[in-house]
């Protein structure tokens, strides 16, 4: 097992407390709290408008919000050092790219800000991922334009990467290679990554960690494994469900009223519990997860 | 890697990704269709192939370890476990077989399908799969 993965030593992130609220709105992150471990894979899932775009640029330290405390590699987040900086990969929801320059312009350009850059991994990705370096990227394709933004993220090979959204206009095929090239990073470098996607099978796939954004807040995260094997939707009335919770010492995550004093709740058993046969139990896939919990 | 194991996924299925792995490589042993010596993939090589988190492939070896299907050697890829020579006779191949039938009698029953209809049904789907 590749070494990185198991150093868990200081958080590569850690958000204490935070509140953020645009001029004259309604608080956007209200008393969250996150970390992140170093080699983690996350999945940020949240519906939209839950603020993960929000969550993510404050993370960076790109917005500084009213109360709590942003740390990054250790440091504050709104001022970071150069060699912190150094070691963060962003790829923001809109790439912001400079029309005017070509492929190669742009690389030569972001790779004089950093002491590490992977120029052979960044030549590799433009031809394996179809980009012409030398046509304008005012003319490549939304697939394309997204596909450089990916790798001005990967060439400095960061420590820590933040993907808002990233695989939008990627077709199957290029998401596939994209999520391929992902899982190279970490092998090879034990890189944390945040990852926000509507896209659930990619998460599955990359992230072993799931974090549910609701109400300003990470209100769980977990490994989606054990969450896959740890939460049921039990169903009945109101009072046989609470009695059957109890008995097995259930937590409770999400509890649905219905009509007829009938409730549906979603909850998350003690590891290793064995259900008697015929527990009105049902198991739950990613996607009810994300339903009843963001 | 040749395609010997056949290793493959669903996403948005209630069974995490390293159970599914698991259930894989007990079915491929217990038919013979792997057996004894025979080298698997590399978690790294397995990872990049399915493009999944590393984490959870090695969490299905070491459970196919503890299980005795597989045997870890320093240094060298894991391989399928010397007493696993053979496909495992029907009786036990079909007990591998009983949960997914047990799940999906359940939900017949929910269903309230009449048995025969179910068994047509599953009749009918064994005969697709060896049309193919």
């Amino acid at each position: 097992m590749n070494p990185h993965l198991l150093a868990t030593t200081s958080p590569t992130a850690e958000l204490a407390d935070v509140t953020l609220a645009y001029t004259g709105g309604a608080a956007v992150l209200q008393g969250l709290d996150w970390q992140l471990l170093p080699g983690q894979v996350v999945g940020l899932l949240g519906r939209n408008g839950a603020g993960k775009t929000t969550l993510l640029e404050t993370l960076l330290g790109l917005r500084e919000p009213q109360a709590g405390s942003v740390q990054i590699f250790g440091q504050p987040a709104a001022r970071p050092d150069d060699a912190v900086r150094a070691r963060i990969g962003y790829v923001p929801q809109q790439s912001d790219l400079f029309d005017s320059f070509t492929a190669t312009q742009l690389l030569a350009y972001f790779r004089s800000f950093y002491p590490r850059w992977n120029e052979t991994k960044a030549q590799g990705l433009l031809s394996r991922w179809d980009i012409n370096p030398h046509q304008r990227i005012a003319k490549l394709s939304g697939g394309q334009q997204q596909r450089l933004s990916i790798i001005r993220a990967l060439a400095h090979e960061p420590d820590l990467l933040v993907l808002d959204e990233p695989v939008a206009s990627l077709d199957p095929a290029g998401r596939r290679d994209f999520l391929g090239e992902l899982v190279s990073q970490v092998l090879e470098r034990g890189t944390t990554v945040v990852f926000s996607t509507h896209i659930l099978s990619d998460l599955e796939r990359v992230a072993f960690h799931m974090a549910f954004m609701s109400g300003g807040r990470i209100a769980l995260q977990a490994p989606l494994d054990e969450l896959l094997e740890e939460v049921r939707q039990f169903s009945g009335s109101a009072a046989e469900v609470q009695a059957l919770l109890q008995r097995l010492g259930a937590h409770s995550l999400k509890r649905t009223s219905l009509p007829a004093g009938r409730e549906r709740v979603l909850a998350r058993l003690p590891p290793g519990t064995r259900l008697p046969p015929g527990t009105p139990a049902e198991v739950v896939t990613l996607e009810d997860l994300f339903m009843e919990l963001t | 890697m040749d395609d010997h194991f056949a290793f493959s996924i669903q996403t948005g299925s209630a069974a995490p990704i390293y159970r599914q792995l698991v259930e894989h490589v007990r079915r491929r042993v217990a038919s013979g269709q792997i057996k004894a010596g025979d080298e698997i993939p590399s978690v790294r090589e397995l990872a990049l192939q399915l493009a999944v988190h590393p984490m959870t492939i090695s969490k299905a070896y070491s459970l196919l370890e503890a299980e005795g299907l597989l045997e870890r050697r320093r240094g060298l890829a894991m391989r399928v476990a010397p007493q696993h020579q053979r496909a495992q006779p029907a009786a036990s191949r079909l007990e591998l077989l009983r949960p997914a039938l047990v799940r999906a009698a359940a939900e017949a029953r929910q269903l309230q399908l009449p048995k025969p209809t179910v068994m047509k049904l599953f009749s009918d789907i064994l005969d697709e799969d060896e049309s193919r």
